[in-house]
């Protein structure tokens, strides 16, 4: 039997990770926050993958890596799958959620995007609610990036919810 | 019986080495296994195109010697177990069932928060839970 | 209106929402891990625990209250026993048993034989002062201070140091009496 915990624990635990980082230890540093935050989502993600990839055969290329975090892993974390998946066929896939669940709660400013780099720290230190609707992006984003590195595939993890309530996750594979 | 047992991470990093064996034929079954990662690589880099089996975990046996098997199996995250076995007339479903428990309670090992990637596997509940899967090894032959 | 009967804890947490167990497990153990690294002394990483489960406690009481229908309670051995019954199994879908009552009934002992905060902890020697599960007892406290009761709640045995359970220390400081000038029906 599969061990289960009601959903508010989790969504707990995140907002207090976003509450400490970014109100507490790291208040005017949202870009050291932000890494924080995505570090603690990258041990998620590479210790999911190992338990979530346990009784499959070993993935033959990039595709059939990121096929299995669409299907597989997503319904493990999201009881759903990704919605929509496009590729450039040059290392770049957009893995489309039309109803993120870690977003669902929340009230939300579109205007708001989070990157592995943030480009202009100071501009979001501005709007408090936006830099931490940002912020919530970068767990599930190191979650991505840590599953995928554990299955060999080095790449950068960026979100985009400038189509609220659908949130997509941008990943471009290091060559 | 399983005379030793190893885990070596995917830049050939050994993460767990464990002899069950009083003698001290320890730098043999070192160089068994080191012998053994080369055979994984050449098996994962050439596979054969007819097999069924083309990407299981499960490698199968991977060479003889005089004394010993030795046994292969690579986890989708580029990890390798290896095992070496006296039982020289041993079944595969045993070996297969064998990675299987070892597998899991590799999953958990590293399911713990302090756990270093990469690093070696320092964990008692692992150490016990390993030994316990040795002893049962071929007991459960029913499957 | 009579008030709804209070419901079991199991009837609830087969209600809620769940989700699968270990990526609540696997994210707090990085929470954990993270801040022993940012924060470097384990006294620190206890206290930021502390104060990230007082936070949650204080939110999820409103949700406790709704779902479990519990009126609000006055007694502090009644308020124990919930929290043991109703609140653990709603959220962690374990149940705590309540014990170790001193005369005055001012303190008594949360057991906890299951704990799905540790499945896969192991602490290194590195980090024996740390309480592990120090996010509970804030959680506790918290959610106590929303219904007017004031505690110290310490852990007194852990089984990642140890020990064959979980026993977390409940003593009621202070209780202010809640205030209620008006009925609404007056």
């Amino acid at each position: 039997m599969v061990r289960e915990v009601s959903e508010s624990c989790v969504e707990s635990l995140l907002a207090e990770i976003v509450l400490s980082y970014c109100s507490g230890f790291y208040a005017n540093k949202p870009e050291l926050a932000a890494r924080r935050i995505e570090a603690i989502g990258f041990q998620v993600g590479h210790q999911l993958s190992e338990r979530y990839t346990m009784d499959r055969p070993r993935f033959t290329d990039n595709l059939e890596a990121i096929k299995f975090i669409c299907k597989d892993f997503w319904s493990e974390l999201f009881k759903k799958q990704i919605d929509n998946l496009k590729t450039n066929h040059r290392g770049t896939f957009v893995l489309q959620d039309n109803r993120f669940r870690w977003l669902a709660h929340m009230s939300i400013d579109p205007s708001v995007q989070a990157s592995g780099n943030i480009q202009d720290p100071s501009a979001m230190a501005e709007n408090k609610s936006a830099q931490a609707t940002g912020m919530h992006l970068y767990f599930p984003c190191g979650i991505i990036r840590g599953a995928l590195s554990n299955l060999g595939i080095e790449c950068a993890v960026s979100a985009d919810i400038s189509n609220l309530p659908a949130c997509s996750f941008v990943i471009r594979i290091k060559a | 019986m399983i005379v030793c047992l190893a885990v070596v991470g995917h830049e050939n990093n050994p993460l767990y080495i464990q002899s069950f064996t009083e003698s001290d034929d320890a730098l043999k079954l070192h160089h068994i296994v080191h012998c053994s990662l080369d055979v994984i690589d050449e098996r994962v880099n050439n596979p054969k195109k007819s097999s069924p089996t083309i990407n299981e975990a499960f490698l199968g046996l991977l060479y003889p010697t005089e004394n010993y098997k030795v046994y292969g199996y690579l986890t989708n995250t580029k990890v390798k177990f290896i095992l070496v076995t006296t039982d020289l007339d041993i079944r595969d479903a045993d070996v297969r069932n064998f990675f299987r428990k070892f597998h899991a309670a590799y999953v958990d090992a590293v399911s713990n928060p302090f756990h270093v990637p990469g690093k070696r596997i320092t964990s008692r509940t692992f150490g016990e839970r390993v030994s316990t899967i040795v002893k049962s090894f071929g007991l459960s032959s029913a499957s | 209106m009579a008030p709804a009967a209070p419901k079991s804890g199991d009837v609830i947490f087969a209600s809620v929402d769940r989700v699968n167990a270990e990526l609540f497990t696997l994210t707090y153990g990085a929470i954990v891990r993270q801040l022993i690294t940012d924060l470097e002394e384990v006294e620190e990483v206890n206290k930021q625990l502390d104060q990230m489960g007082y936070n949650i406690g204080v939110r999820l009481v409103d949700e406790f209250l709704a779902k479990s229908s519990v009126s609000r309670c006055v007694d502090f051995r009644e308020t124990a026993d919930v929290i043991a019954k109703v609140g653990f199994k709603m959220f962690l879908g374990v149940t705590a048993s309540v014990t170790n009552w001193d005369a005055d009934g001012t303190t008594c002992s949360l057991i906890l034989e299951d704990n799905p905060l540790v499945d896969f902890v192991e602490l290194p020697d590195t980090c024996q002062g740390l309480h592990y599960c120090n996010i509970l007892s804030g959680v506790v406290r918290g959610a106590l201070e929303m219904v007017s009761m004031k505690t110290e709640v310490t852990w007194l045995r852990d089984m990642l140091r140890g020990d064959d359970v979980f026993e977390l220390q409940v003593k009621l400081l202070k209780q202010v009496p809640e205030e209620y000038p008006y009925k609404d029906d007056e």
